[in-house]
């Protein structure tokens, strides 16, 4: 055997005779075990994460987004869901509203407290206004509110933004794709189209449009949506040209030879297995889709204040730079680890779901 | 006699490729009675899978089924109109269908009214009352979900079975193709399972619903010849008990010999001879069975003593004029280059004995065989001759 493992090659030694006349073209060269190896290379949920511990850069990505998607969560909870749920009687007889968990703990990262100096340095360094304390470890913004809080409760807008988007750009493609290249043709052209117009405008400016025609400025839900759909023709491309080969498989035709309907065999068949690409794409998104965010609050889009977020700490900060240029780090360290933290993860978890990609 | 559980009549498949089209099946006819293991014999490329797919009308463009019939029990799978087309029937709503590849296209067939509609084909033909099983079994089942599971799925989709008593049905097939400890087997993915085993899961599943038709296309060919050989018990046993019919597509005589009652052997497209497994080994009929039967290594034989048929099998795209068979058949003369013998009962008695070779003069009078020359291709290798093996 000439090329080592994956590649296979016709050689049918033995039986040459009867071979060349009467086998059909299978692939005799490769062992039983190679092709199961090979299978399993694409597969294993096993294998994928003993890759990723393998791969530091990889690993130290999955941290970053673990330990940012956990803090966010509970940001989520406290922000949010108790937001809501201070409508129900039962709840907020319980003493449940919004930033309950904070306040417990602390105190509101809404509130303005009275008598906290503003602009406060972190701890150990002192400016203008006095010297850093305990009390506040990365100092205090324009207002006299916690930094370290903010930044906290800033996350939950940052991760909840990246996923929403991420996920509709990756539901939304995959449908699309997966239908488009599943059915070709005319379909297929339709749906392609509408895909390459979209693709082809650049993106800033269809979100900016889309925002501004739906009069979002101050909207976060409609603003994600719409960053999201944005991202639809590059899922739908990435998955469509998989679909191609994913459906001409034996088990798709055996699928149809066994009676399931066409959308069974999309649903069940065609996107489970075409969906890697999709996947890792999307990991990489979330990062995109929070810089994205970020970057539309210093253009004055996003979320109302008082709610805490990086891209409006970030924008606010500006005016402060001076006075305390920390207020101004800090929200950038945020975003440019928790960003880089996505692509790290994105990058190693492509490598480890295909070999072959890496470049 | 018997009514036959299928009836394939005249039926032509071809794809119309860039190229021109290609005649893949070009009018062949066979029967299936219950309880029938009914043979497709042929080189590759001779249109055994295609011909299997246009039964259950799983061909895929550019291929489409253009003529003929398929009868299943009481209900037609395929069947036209016997010469409209679609072209020539002003005010169809085919017609201003502007879909198609420009040019070359002759008009659609039209399906006579019963036809079973695409649905009524996937909800009670498909996977119902005939199941397939393809050549490939490390293709056949989905890598991402366990055997059971797909097995499951199937029963689910088919029987009127959920939940546990599903995973209870698909376990018991386990056990019914002999896959060992098949509860715990139940829960692990296809790549777990050795060729053998995967093609024993997909027996499982095309037996599950109890079909009365299981379509075979080359089910054992990846396989090495041991495996082969428990799978075709396997087969012989279940057939015997669940009383299933079969048609079963291989290119190995042997295989033919082992599992089937009745063959059909295929040449370009066309079925060339037709015979119970006895009358076809020992009273061959046409020189194309002759020469497959030849090449069928013996254990007393070595390689070197095999007799491959020389040359390879022309395009189906440009089938050769007259019998398609002269441009190797040893016995070829003049008059077969001009004639393409249809397949004709050469043998009455019992279930006919039919074969497509103007040899037999009794079935081909007017073609005058014995009169005409001898083209002698035994002296003369055809041009494009690959096996030259018994200088
Ligand atoms: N999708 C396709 N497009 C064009 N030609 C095809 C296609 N599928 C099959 N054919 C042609 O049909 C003929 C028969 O193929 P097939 O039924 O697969 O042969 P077998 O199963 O006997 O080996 C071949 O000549 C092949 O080239
Ligand atoms: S008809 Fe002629 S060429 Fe064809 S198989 Fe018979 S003898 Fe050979
Ligand atoms: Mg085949």
């Amino acid at each position: 055997m000439t090329v080592a493992g994956h590649t296979s090659d016709p050689e049918s030694g033995a039986d040459a005779g009867r071979g060349d006349v009467l086998a059909p073209g299978r692939d005799e060269g490769r062992t039983e075990r190679e092709r199961r190896e090979d299978v399993e290379a694409r597969y294993g949920w096993r294998y994928t994460l003993g890759q990723l511990r393998r791969d530091p850069t990889a690993a130290a990505g999955l941290v970053v987004v673990g330990l940012v998607t956990l803090v966010a969560a509970v940001a989520w909870v406290d922000a949010v869901l108790f937001d809501f749920l201070a409508e129900f009687g039962v709840f907020a007889g319980l003493g449940v509203e919004q930033y309950a968990l904070a306040k417990a703990v602390w105190t509101s990262p809404v509130a303005e407290p009275a008598g906290t100096p503003r602009l406060l340095p972190p701890v150990g360094l002192e400016n203008q206004f006095g010297e850093g304390t305990l009390a506040h470890p990365l100092g205090t913004d324009h207002r006299g509110r916690d930094i370290l809080l903010r930044l906290v409760y800033g996350s939950r807008v940052a991760i909840q933004v990246g996923f929403v988007a991420a996920v509709v750009g990756m539901l939304g493609g995959t449908v699309v794709g997966a239908v488009s290249g599943y059915y070709g043709g005319r379909v297929d052209d339709v749906l392609m189209r509408f895909v390459e117009t979209l693709y082809s405008i650049p993106f800033l400016v269809l979100v900016l449009s889309l925002v501004a025609v739906l009069g979002a400025r101050e909207n976060l839900t409609i603003i994600m949506f719409v960053v999201g759909v944005v991202y639809v023709p590059e899922f739908a491309r990435l998955i469509r040209s998989r679909v191609f080969s994913v459906r001409e498989e034996v088990y798709v035709e055996a699928a149809r030879a066994a009676g399931v309907s066409t959308p069974a065999i999309i649903r069940r068949h065609v996107i489970p297995n075409s969906i890697t690409p999709v996947l890792v794409q999307g990991t990489l998104r979330v990062g995109t889709a929070i810089l994205t965010v970020a970057g539309l609050s210093f253009l004055g889009f996003g979320v109302n204040p008082p709610t805490p977020s990086w891209g409006r700490m970030l924008s606010i900060s500006r005016d402060y730079m001076i006075q305390n240029v920390w207020f101004s780090i800090w929200p950038g360290l945020a975003i440019l680890i928790t960003v880089v933290g996505f692509n790290l993860f994105g990058d190693g978890l492509r490598d480890a779901l295909d070999p072959r990609l890496k470049n | 006699m018997h009514d036959p559980l299928l009836t394939v009549e005249d039926l032509q498949t071809h794809f119309f490729t860039e190229d021109g089209v290609v005649r893949a099946v070009d009018g062949i006819s066979f029967d299936v009675a219950p309880g029938e293991i009914v043979g497709l014999v042929g080189e590759s490329g001779a249109g055994k899978s295609v011909a299997v797919r246009s039964i259950l009308r799983l061909v895929e463009d550019p291929g489409r089924i253009v003529g003929g019939e398929v009868r299943f029990r009481d209900q037609t799978l395929v069947g036209f109109e016997d010469d409209a087309t679609a072209a020539d029937t002003a005010g169809d709503d085919r017609s201003d269908d502007p879909g198609d590849e420009p040019g070359s296209q002759p008009g659609r067939p039209v399906p006579r009214p019963e036809m079973l509609s695409e649905s009524a084909m996937r909800q009670r033909i498909r996977g119902n009352e005939i199941a397939i099983i393809f050549q490939d079994p490390m293709e056949s089942l989905n890598p991402v979900y366990t055997v059971g599971g797909q097995l499951r799925e199937f029963i689910e989709l088919n029987r009127d079975l959920s939940g546990r008593a599903a995973r209870e049905a698909a376990v018991e097939m386990l056990r019914e193709v002999n896959i060992p400890d098949a509860e715990r087997r139940y829960e692990d993915h296809p790549h777990e399972f050795s060729g053998g085993m995967r093609q024993r899961v997909l027996i499982a599943m095309a037996l599950a619903c109890e079909p009365s038709l299981i379509i075979a296309d080359e089910p054992t060919t990846a396989l090495d010849v041991t495996v082969e050989g428990a799978i075709l018990d396997l087969v012989r046993d279940l057939q015997e008990r669940y009383g299933t019919s079969f048609v079963w597509v291989t290119h190995d005589m042997g295989v033919v010999a082992e599992i089937c009652d009745r063959v059909n052997v295929m040449y370009l497209g066309e079925i060339v001879e037709q015979a119970g497994v006895d009358e076809l080994f020992h009273d061959t009929k046409h020189p194309y069975t002759q020469a497959l039967l030849n090449s069928i290594p013996r254990p007393d034989e070595t390689v070197e003593q095999l007799d491959p048929i020389a040359g390879v099998m022309p395009e189906a795209i440009d089938p050769p004029a007259g019998c398609r068979f002269h441009t190797r058949c040893p016995d070829a003369r003049e008059v077969c280059t001009r004639r393409n013998p249809p397949c004709r009962t050469v043998v009455a008695d019992g279930r006919p004995h039919r074969a497509a070779c103007l040899k037999h003069e009794s079935a081909f009078p007017e073609a005058d065989y014995w009169a005409s020359r001898p083209i002698g291709n035994l002296e003369r290798p055809a041009p494009d001759a690959r096996g030259d093996g018994d200088e």
